[in-house]
């Protein structure tokens, strides 16, 4: 190992980290990657055991603090709905993820002047369309062209198959007369690249061992250590440092495998470690210039969380809808109802996306991010012989609006094996949500009856998923006004001009879709505009 | 881990938790071993392990035997232990892959067989959105207005 200065440093090798460093190789800079986590080996995926299930209770859970890795950090929400979930090590959170892949559509970037509501991004869409493209390349995206939900592209592979359960909704759809598509997806429909094509192991959350799922450990990180960037695993950044007289970042102090503190020079940083641990790590590297955090004079570092809250309704159908066949996340996507329409008692709007089924040990424990274990007892058999196998289900996934409420802090108390202190969530569902949950739920309901379900299960209260902690934004948000904004429209520290931050926490709005095409597209952006800026960086 | 007394009052919670189905030749979960599973987590987790020592000192002390009421008043006295008991025996059961399949789901590890799901036909699919592509564009472009 050496700690010689390098041009780049990166803290994080997930979606985001993965794609700067690929559109930075091109300027033959030297690019240094810092990890807290590992490879997985391929022998380690539980996709390839008798007993797979379990290990989503356990060492492959999605929830850091259930899984308590050494590469964990721990999360305290208590005071929070919804817990984060992740991944720590490399290919950070797309690990585990399950590859759906919609882009944001152009209204998200646009909701105040839309709709009067949160602030619009200080880039649209059409900007990053070009970004999208060349990330679903890199990544080997499926899907089908001519989407009317979107302005016209087409995905570089063809669709996954949707199943049974897919074409049996989209007829409900069709019968409603509203909108529905094939799912994008960050899953290869055909080999490519070495890749193999996804298999429909239906397990995308404990890692896909054929490589099909569009993971950064499979698409961006093979191709980018062969190039010559450095990937430094078991490297824990405690704190990024600053030159107190010219307020530049200098670079970062680490834990590094040894056990020990090393410190690593940086011409300049780019944090790539997700909206919790972008501010967590920026509220721990306080000093004389910056009290309050690195980056932090605006006061909005660790503030405006959003995730995308979830809640479900199921169909009982009279065939079998082999829900555990397929990729468990994606097989179709409605957006009628993702745009504000004013007569619905709520501004912006959701998604109806058809997650398959899951495993059964997963739906008898309650389903995926949900611990509400079904009855026992006769109930029990009753449920897994004659409703498990012929179930499907639509998830209502809301737009989360920004509310300062809504943090990211420091616990006072609670740290990570190597003494950093732990993020704390504070987080509380607005009545915006809440309203259009119900909607969301309602129309879902009459999809499923409309689709031949003979009867539809609710769960009839307004909780929503606990462990949907998946998509965490907006805590270090993008915009054009320092006093507002913590970086800006390129990514760029308003406060350290040589801090880049390229993860969810810079997304000024959510959306209603899962965020990690769009996070990708704009870490290329980024890189792009560093780039183009490169004579006048720092100025 | 526990008497053979302790065990079978535990085999016969389990049947009651996860009971049989004859019609489809399932067992319950006690008929099927499932004590070791629990005996297992309960050496792995000591909270865990008081918590099952205390339902089954307090099952014992039913002159009836293992009844469905009995494992209902159970739920009541003891609802923190009587729910980890609950997941446990869930995820033991389901995580046999004989059981599995007894409910449709395939005994193998996914990978590397994975599942056959055909693809739908170019046909097929343009058949199903077709309805969706008739209707037009249903998105807005803030710099072109509402489409």
């Amino acid at each position: 190992m050496t700690n010689e200065p390098v041009d780049v440093l990166i803290i994080g090798a997930g979606a985001s980290g993965a794609a700067i460093a690929w559109s930075l190789l091109e300027t033959r800079m030297r690019i240094l990657c810092l990890e807290q986590g590992d490879h997985l080996a391929d022998k380690d995926f539980p996709s390839r055991r008798d007993d797979y299930e379990l290990a989503r209770y356990g060492d492959f859970s999605v929830d850091p603090n259930v899984r308590q890795a050494r590469q964990d950090y721990p999360i305290n929400s208590k005071d929070s709905c919804i817990t984060p979930v992740n991944w720590n090590g490399v290919g950070g959170s797309t690990m585990n993820f399950l590859g759906h892949w919609p882009r944001m559509r152009p209204s998200d970037f646009r909701t105040k002047t839309l709709d009067g509501v949160a602030e619009d991004w200080p880039v649209d869409y059409h900007t990053l369309a070009p970004f999208y493209e060349m990330n679903d390349r890199n990544t080997g995206v499926s899907g089908l062209g001519g989407n009317p939900a979107y302005p016209d592209y087409t995905p570089p592979h063809p669709p996954i198959p949707i199943g049974q359960l897919g074409q049996t909704l989209a007829k409900g759809f069709n019968e409603m007369e509203w909108h529905w598509w094939p799912s994008d997806v960050a899953i290869l429909s055909r080999d490519d690249d070495g890749r193999q094509k996804c298999v429909n192991a239906g397990t995308c959350d404990l890692g896909c061992a054929a490589g099909a799922k569009g993971g950064t450990n499979f698409t961006y990180w093979p191709m980018l250590e062969n190039a010559g960037v450095e990937l430094r695993t078991n490297a824990r950044v405690r704190q990024v440092l600053v030159d107190e007289v010219t307020g530049f970042a200098t670079g970062v102090l680490y834990h590094g495998v040894d056990g020990q503190l090393h410190e690593q020079k940086a011409e300049m940083v780019v944090m790539a470690c997700n909206g919790v641990g972008t501010p967590r790590l920026l509220l721990n590297s306080k000093s004389k210039a910056f009290p309050e955090g690195l980056a932090n004079r605006s006061g909005m570092v660790g503030k405006n969380l959003m995730f995308h809250p979830l809640t479900g309704v199921a169909g009982v159908f009279d065939e079998p809808m082999k829900g555990h066949e397929g990729p468990m996340a994606c097989s179709i996507l409605s957006q009628e109802f993702y745009e504000s329409d004013p007569s619905r008692g709520f501004v912006r709007g959701y998604g109806l996306h058809s997650g398959r089924s899951t495993t059964p040990m997963t739906y008898a424990l309650g389903g995926y991010g949900i611990d509400n274990p079904i009855p026992w007892g006769d109930e029990h058999r009753e449920i897994m012989d004659n409703v498990y196998p012929y179930l499907a289900g639509l998830t209502v996934v809301s737009e989360d609006l920004p509310e300062e409420h809504n943090c990211v802090t420091l616990d006072p108390d609670l740290t990570d094996s190597d003494g950093v202190p732990a993020p704390k969530i504070t987080y509380r569902l607005g009545d915006n949500t809440r309203a259009m949950l119900k909607h969301g739920e309602a129309r879902a309901t009459e999809i499923l009856l409309a689709a031949g379900a003979k009867r539809v299960l609710s769960k009839n209260d307004d909780k929503v998923w606990w462990r949907a902690g998946w998509h965490q934004m907006g805590t270090c948000r993008m915009g054009n006004d320092p006093e507002t904004s913590v970086v800006n429209g390129w990514g760029r520290s308003h406060d350290v001009k040589n801090l880049f931050i390229v993860d969810g926490s810079i997304f000024v709005t959510a959306g209603a879709v899962n965020p990690t095409s769009t996070i990708q597209a704009l870490a290329l952006y980024i890189g792009d505009q560093i780039k183009t800026n490169i004579e006048t960086l720092f100025d | 881990m526990w008497s053979n007394t302790e065990n079978s009052v535990l085999s016969a919670i389990l049947n009651e938790l996860i009971p049989d189905n004859p019609d489809k030749g399932i067992p319950g979960a006690g008929d099927i071993g499932l004590c070791d599973f629990i005996a297992a987590s309960a050496a792995d987790d000591d909270m865990f392990g008081q918590q099952v020592f205390s339902l089954l000192r307090l099952a014992q002390t039913s002159a009836d035997g293992v009844t469905t009421d009995l494992v209902r008043r159970l739920e009541e006295a003891l609802p923190e232990a009587f729910a980890a008991l609950l997941t446990e025996t869930y995820k033991g059961y389901y995580s046999r892959p004989d059981m599995r399949a007894k409910v449709g789901v395939g005994a193998h590890p996914v990978h590397p067989l994975g599942y056959e799901v055909p693809s739908e036909t170019p046909e097929l699919i343009n058949e199903l959105t077709a309805p969706v592509r008739a209707r037009g564009p249903v998105f807005r472009n803030p710099t072109g207005g509402m489409t």
